[in-house]
């Protein structure tokens, strides 16, 4: 299964469900599916939320041991 | 042939992604409203005979309409959903299909019905909708 830290990561730069859903073009529920590990993004997407927080893709997702 | 191949799935590709502007989204709950409170009324008042059909395949145009509209942000996540309603759809709707009849049968022969039929009409639906389904997948799946 994938894990995030997406929720940690927009509270360190301060941002909303809302004005990170408007920098990357989805809809709020989109990045609320997400945090709540209800969706797991594409590629795209995730290098896209990786360039917005600075931060590799891997320090914002993450294989929890069951898989 | 791989060429041909490849512009067949282009063109599978292109008319899978069909979709109409958000627009037409509430044109068509609007239209299924209004067509829904004219079968209501219709019960009303002497019916000519082509208003049951035209009213029926009026509603199923706009419904379809409401469900290729895209939605106000059509992300991936919609598209990922989407994909799972029509999956839902289709499953269901077959099962329906096969159960109902056998459902009317029983109930007209509880209700002491002199002739119960087992009614076979969706048939021909459900068999172009599933080889259309197997042939886009097979399509898709050697052009992928």
């Amino acid at each position: 299964m994938l894990k995030n830290n997406l929720k940690v990561q927009r509270a360190i730069k301060d941002v909303t469900q809302e004005e990170l859903a408007n920098l990357l073009g989805v809809s709020r529920q989109t990045i609320n599916s997400i945090e709540k590990n209800r969706y797991v993004p594409s590629t795209v997407l995730a290098l896209k939320l990786s360039e917005v927080f600075g931060v590799p893709v891997n320090e914002i997702f993450q294989l929890t041991e069951e898989e | 042939m791989r060429d041909s191949c490849e512009a067949e799935g282009r063109r599978i590709r292109r008319w899978i992604h069909f979709q109409l502007p958000h627009s037409y989204k509430k044109v068509g709950i609007w239209s299924s409203l209004l067509i829904i409170a004219l079968m209501i009324a219709k019960r009303f008042v002497a019916e000519p005979i082509w208003a049951k059909p035209l009213l029926s395949s009026l509603l199923i145009v706009a419904m379809l309409m409401v469900s290729l509209s895209k939605e106000k942000i059509e992300d991936e996540w919609i598209t990922s959903l989407r994909a799972l309603s029509y999956r839902w759809a289709f499953v269901m709707g077959v099962l329906y299909a096969l159960i109902q009849p056998y459902i009317n049968y029983a109930v007209d022969f509880i209700l002491g019905s002199d002739q119960p039929q087992v009614d076979t009409g969706y048939f021909p639906v459900l068999v172009f909708m599933l080889l259309v389904q197997l042939l886009c997948f097979h399509q898709l799946k050697r052009t992928s």
